[in-house]
């Protein structure tokens, strides 16, 4: 009997994960090592800590904060979050995921141990950079009458999911650092050359560039020591600048508080659903099938474009080609492009059809003629002035 | 803008400097403990390196090694994790005996200590420090935690050993480890 309504019981948790798992991605179990019905550990790592309320205040940042560290080790891509109210908003806490970049999977947590009426989920994120702008925007926020208490949870990565997690956040520095190189490189060489004007000659000038040079190189060394010392190091590749302007290395992105928390969930909320881009080699083995995709704003910043970004912007180009077609008649700007040929008139054989159909066909043409994405402009209403 | 960015880099420095300075100044362990988080959590940011560097940071991460409060341990590591994978950082790291002492924390009861320590080993070996990062005494305490409970503990080191080793070396580590526990009375299997 009793065994029965275990299978039962075991039945439903089944159904409810499967029905549960994100769409479209049949990815390994999330926690394949020890086979996933084992009860959850509960981590020290996971335990929220006591707020720190003794910070002088010129350290003091704009949220009370925790005294912890973070290192790679810690963050992951997978993150926890508890006290979901359990009145069946699993979707919503998910969409609202998804708002900070690509969910791959999700499940619940059922045998976590969960505060009464609460639920517990795990959520895996495409990066971990969306992971950790999740992590600091849903953490202590309300959601649905609840309070959600995030985490990370690195102990379901793979040791594959480890080491490509070591491997980007080490491609990161080493980028950071190359720059950092070929800034100070600039700066001295402008300064040398507003002062080899005067009395030096060119050959010393050069030979201290060298020098420099190979001194920048001696400390841009990797761990892969193959490096032709006399030749400067080659960029990485491309993709890497996309995934570092996806970080917001220059400027514009994440910057920490007073404490140093690097946890500024800045970038992502203008573009909801921001597919993670896929393209650098570390992360394209992790794949599995996900669409890649780019935010088209940031496309024009760099040379190498991937070929859907190519096939999309010269989609967009057909497209606007397209418009003048539709307010051809009385138009008086300049017609850029060929224009394309009117679409055939349809003859229904009947005068009222036909009446009909050019009807319907003017209508079309003028809401073609309304620009795509034109933005919706809210009616600021005058401020009472009390 | 130009402005703008340089005056943001030096009040970053300014800060950072007094974080440095209230460490060195403080009586208050419990202050000395926030700071050092600070210290370490801004170590985790590319932008702050150079600044980091220059107040001679990754000494006052090493000097923290040998402390005996087990969590300024702790945070101390995690600052050198946090700066090791730069190259600059890593020399400065090397020049100050990093291996050595981060080495010997591998024995440490805490799991963010062991785990921080292993990272920054990693990031720690070059061609040049193979040899000491990668010495029979460390393979073996990576072959056990590469068996470990813990499953973040197992990843990591695993990681360890398949990137930073060859296989003939883990392989010796492996004999090695056979050798002492028969050493220790546990028989081996008979042919």
């Amino acid at each position: 009997m009793q065994a029965a309504a275990l299978d039962a019981q075991f039945a439903l948790i089944l159904k409810s994960v499967n029905r549960k798992r994100c769409s479209g991605v049949m990815a390994a179990p999330v926690n394949s090592s020890s086979g996933c019905w084992k009860v959850p550990e509960v981590y020290k790592h996971h335990e929220q800590q006591k707020v720190c309320i003794s910070r002088p205040k010129y350290r003091e940042g704009r949220k009370a904060k925790a005294v912890k560290v973070y290192t790679i080790n810690l963050e992951s891509q997978y993150l926890m979050v508890q006290g979901v109210p359990a009145i069946g908003v699993m979707m919503e806490l998910i969409q609202l995921c998804a708002l900070y970049g690509t969910v791959e999977e999700y499940r619940p947590l059922d045998e976590y141990p969960a505060e009464e009426f609460t639920e517990v989920y795990l959520v895996k994120f495409q990066k971990l950079t969306s992971a950790r702008a999740a992590k600091r925007n849903m953490d202590e926020k309300s959601f649905y009458g609840g309070v959600l208490h995030v985490c990370y949870v690195p102990e379901y990565e793979t040791v594959e999911d480890t080491r490509l997690k070591l491997q980007d956040r080490r491609s990161y520095v080493m980028r950071a650092a190359w720059n950092r190189a070929k800034e100070k490189k600039e700066k001295e060489a402008t300064n040398e050359g507003s002062s080899s004007s005067e009395t030096t000659s060119t050959s010393d000038t050069s030979v201290t560039r060298r020098e420099q040079t190979s001194e920048n190189l001696t400390a841009g060394e990797t761990s892969n020591d193959s490096h032709d010392p006399d030749f400067p190091l080659l960029p990485l590749p491309p993709q890497q600048h996309y995934f570092f302007r996806h970080e917001n290395l220059h400027g514009t992105g994440p910057t920490e508080d007073k404490m140093g928390t690097l946890h500024n969930a800045v970038t992502n909320l203008k573009r909801p659903q921001v597919e993670g881009l896929s393209t650098d080699p570390s992360s394209s083995n992790r794949g599995q099938g996900t669409k890649r995709r780019m935010s088209s704003n940031q496309a024009s910043e760099f040379r190498f474009l991937p070929r859907t970004t190519h096939l999309e912007s010269r989609k967009r180009k057909m497209e606007e080609a397209a418009e003048p077609s539709a307010t051809v008649s009385g138009e008086d700007g300049p017609l850029i492009g060929p224009k394309l040929p009117e679409p055939p008139k349809v003859d229904m054989e009947d005068d009222s059809l036909n009446t009909t159909v050019s009807l319907i066909r003017n209508t079309m043409k003028q809401v073609e003629s309304v620009p795509d994405l034109k933005a919706v402009e809210k009616k600021i209403k005058p401020r009472r002035r009390i | 803008m130009r402005r703008n960015e340089s005056t943001d880099v030096s009040e970053r420095f300014e800060y950072l400097q007094t974080l440095v300075t209230e460490f060195q100044d403080t009586d208050s362990e419990e202050a000395k403990l926030q700071v050092l988080a600070n210290l370490a959590n801004f170590a985790y940011d590319p932008k702050n390196t150079e600044h980091l560097l220059q107040l001679q940071v990754p000494d006052l991460f090493l000097d923290m090694l040998t402390e005996e409060n087990e969590e300024l341990v702790e945070f101390g590591m995690g600052g050198l994790c946090n700066l090791s994978m730069d190259p600059d950082c890593r020399d400065a790291i090397l020049q100050g005996g990093g291996i050595s002492l981060v080495t010997t924390r591998l024995s440490s009861r805490r799991e963010e200590t062991v785990l921080s320590a292993i990272t920054t080993l990693m990031n720690l070996t070059t061609a040049a420090t193979r040899p000491q990062t990668t010495e029979p005494g460390v393979l073996q305490c990576m072959l056990r935690f590469s068996l470990a409970d813990s499953p973040r503990l197992r990843s990591l080191a695993s990681v360890f050993l398949q990137d930073c080793c060859s296989r003939e070396q883990v392989r010796q580590a492996e004999q090695q480890m056979q050798g002492l526990q028969a050493a220790v009375g546990i028989p081996l299997p008979e042919d």
